[in-house]
């Protein structure tokens, strides 16, 4: 459980073989810099962490501390500017879009605090999409998706549509969307942001269910008492890592 | 993705914007409509004009005298120029072999009188040879008899409307009338045929050419027409007959018309007439392309976030692109299918209130305006597709472009 620490660290270069295949992100120095008309905002700068398979990582910070941007490179919807992304251990900071698409399909579930879901689709619909993009043949998407619904409580919701359910209810048609190709890596932003604590605490729990089933889960909150409850809390400031706490999360 | 799954998304996402959709579909349907309905007008009129040739007869080719190259405009001074005799017609008859028929034709106009009534009519002097040819039927009596063409004789066979005319109810067989200065006996009345190519089989009266050549007090026939039994002997019969009449002549002095040609050049500056028209209504397909493309960078921009989500969904640039061009595709089918069922309603309500005039829609015409429609809205729809699946993912989720 190597840390990120908050200076930047070259772990490329240190010993640390045996634990190897058992790291599934590991991020060497990476910076990413937005232009914004004349100016560039450096939302990472050389940042370097590690994640291992099985973990579940809170990320925390303030507003533009550059968390949302660094859960983006990690779900290879953003690339870095510069540094190295192992996922793996195969680097994909130069692949192709269409490569990253193809991890992002395989490897990844994604949880957004809008939810992201279609409007105009039906809960199952929503579900299905991924399945669909793959290519899945119709019988197998229609077994894969009830059971992914009927996993977080959904069995009775497959023909709603997402305005005819509660937030809580939506996020877990995205949790859902986001198993239904069974990714080793869940990338959660912010999802219980547009929740009530209690609702709230119900997806974090399913989280946690899925982290004990041995999904590997980043997570960004805003909220102190959701990243107590992963079992490492890394904060960030101005595009850096500035703390590492274990939280109370963990397997018993 | 599976083609039907595409197709589903596709569909789906225009449902939502069923009036949008709705609108720029007719924007397509107007165009294809007015492709298949001035296609097939321009067809009518070929297939009219065609008509109206084959009621002129069969394989025909017509010797007129004088030397020009368009007919119809010889010079009104026919004595300067040598005239076409019955001599000549009787020497074609004779030399060239392989004729069906061979009719000498003049032509006068004189007024028909009967009683009280007078009309001008135009006044053919013909031989019997003349009504097989032309295919002229007998609605009452019968035509001018066989026999020596320079015979002549005091009988007439008049047209439908000319003895509707001046008879009205009475049966004009058997009536004695005056053409011009003369009296003929009425034998025959023919059966309607209408006009063709500006000459009205139905107010006519037929004489006997010898007849018609000495009350007009003309040297020459208005023209020769021969009959061959097939087309492909048509250059034969051409290249003898002019042999024949130079040979007689000293010189070409006259024109020789096959109603083939004539009929080619119509056809070719009616298909041309046709691609033009049509040609102007396909801009119309191609303007409801760009209503196409407008809805189309329009739902790319609603959509910024979805295509985030897609992509995030591990969408490749590929896939989105075909999401956006076959809902672009389908827009134009719809419209196509709405357009080719107004133009084909549009040519049948117009076969039925003109029956005279053969419209009818034509397969490629359709087909053609289909794929016109397609390729429009492909084509158009590739630039907000490109433009979807160019996002870059993590702007796109935020909907930011």
């Amino acid at each position: 459980m190597s840390a990120a620490p908050a200076s930047p660290v070259r772990e490329a270069t240190s010993p640390e073989a045996p634990s190897a295949a058992r790291e599934i992100i590991r991020l060497d120095d990476v910076t990413r810099v937005y232009r914004v008309g004349e100016t560039e905002v450096r939302a990472l700068d050389h940042v370097s962490m590690s994640v291992q398979r099985g973990e579940f990582v809170a990320l925390v910070g303030p507003s533009g501390s550059g968390k949302s941007s660094l859960l983006q490179v990690l779900g290879c919807l953003d690339s870095p500017t510069s540094g190295r992304y192992l996922l793996n251990g195969a680097a994909v900071e130069a692949l192709s879009p269409d490569r990253l698409a193809g991890i992002r399909q395989r490897e990844m579930g994604f949880v957004f605090q809008s939810y992201h879901l279609v409007p105009r689709m039906t809960a199952a619909r929503n579900v299905e999409l991924p399945l669909i993009l793959a290519g899945v043949d119709p019988a197998e998407r229609r077994q894969r998706v009830e059971a992914a619904l009927r996993s977080t409580g959904l069995a009775g919701r497959m023909k709603h549509r997402p305005d005819q359910m509660s937030g809580g209810e939506r996020q877990r048609v995205a949790i859902a969307r986001a198993m239904v190709m069974r990714p080793q890596l869940l990338l959660a932003d912010e999802p219980t942001g547009n929740l009530d604590s209690r609702t709230g605490d119900e997806i974090v729990t399913m989280l946690e269910a899925l982290h004990h089933d041995g999904l590997t889960i980043v997570l960004v909150t805003h909220d102190a008492r959701v990243a107590a409850r992963a079992e490492r809390v890394l904060t960030m400031r101005d595009g850096r890592f500035v703390d590492e706490r274990r939280g109370d999360g963990g397997r018993p | 993705m599976r083609p039907a799954d595409v197709a589903a998304l596709a569909t789906e996402s225009l449902r939502l914007h069923r009036l949008r959709t709705v609108l720029s579909g007719i924007a397509v349907a107007i165009g294809v409509a007015a492709v298949l309905v001035l296609a097939g007008v321009g067809d009518a009129a070929k297939r009219y004009v065609v008509g109206r040739f084959a009621a002129m007869g069969a394989n025909l080719v017509t010797v007129s005298p004088g030397r020009t190259e368009t007919s119809g405009m010889r010079t009104m001074f026919e004595g300067a120029e040598r005239a076409l005799t019955l001599d000549d017609c009787d020497a074609i008859r004779r030399r060239v072999p392989g004729l069906r028929a061979v009719a000498p034709v003049s032509l006068g106009t004189g007024a028909f009188r009967y009683g009280e009534k007078r009309r001008d009519v135009y006044v053919v002097g013909v031989t019997a040879e003349y009504a097989t040819m032309r295919e002229l039927a007998m609605e009452r009596g019968r035509f001018l008899p066989p026999g020596d063409p320079r015979a002549g004789g005091s009988y007439a066979v008049i047209g439908r409307k000319l003895a509707r005319e001046v008879f009205g109810a009475e049966n004009p067989v058997g009536r004695m009338v005056r053409i011009g200065e003369r009296r003929f006996r009425v034998i025959g009345v023919l059966a309607p045929k209408g006009q063709s190519l500006g000459f009205d089989f139905d107010d006519l009266a037929l004489i006997p050419v010898a007849t018609g050549l000495t009350m007009f007090d003309k040297v020459s026939l208005f023209h020769i027409i021969v009959q061959v039994s097939d087309p492909a002997a048509i250059p034969g019969a051409v290249a003898r007959v002019k042999a024949v009449l130079v040979d007689r002549h000293r010189g070409e002095d006259f024109t020789v018309v096959t109603q083939d040609a004539m009929l080619k050049s119509f056809r070719a500056v009616l298909d041309t007439l046709t691609a033009a028209v049509a040609g102007i209504a396909a801009i119309a397909v191609a303007v409801a392309g760009i209503g196409i493309m407008n809805v189309m960078l329009i739902a790319v921009s609603e959509r910024i976030a979805e295509v985030g989500l897609l992509k995030a969904l591990g969408a490749r640039s590929t896939q989105v692109t075909k999401l956006f061009l076959v809902e672009a595709l389908l827009l134009s089918a719809l419209g196509a299918v709405i357009g080719i069922a107004t133009g084909l309603a549009v040519l049948a309500a117009g076969a039925r209130l003109w029956p005279a005039f053969p419209l009818a829609p034509s397969p490629p015409w359709i087909v053609g305006a289909l794929a016109l429609a397609l390729t429009t809205g492909g084509l158009f729809g590739l630039i907000p597709a490109r433009r979807a699946a160019a996002l870059p993912p993590a702007e796109a989720l935020q909907g930011k472009r």
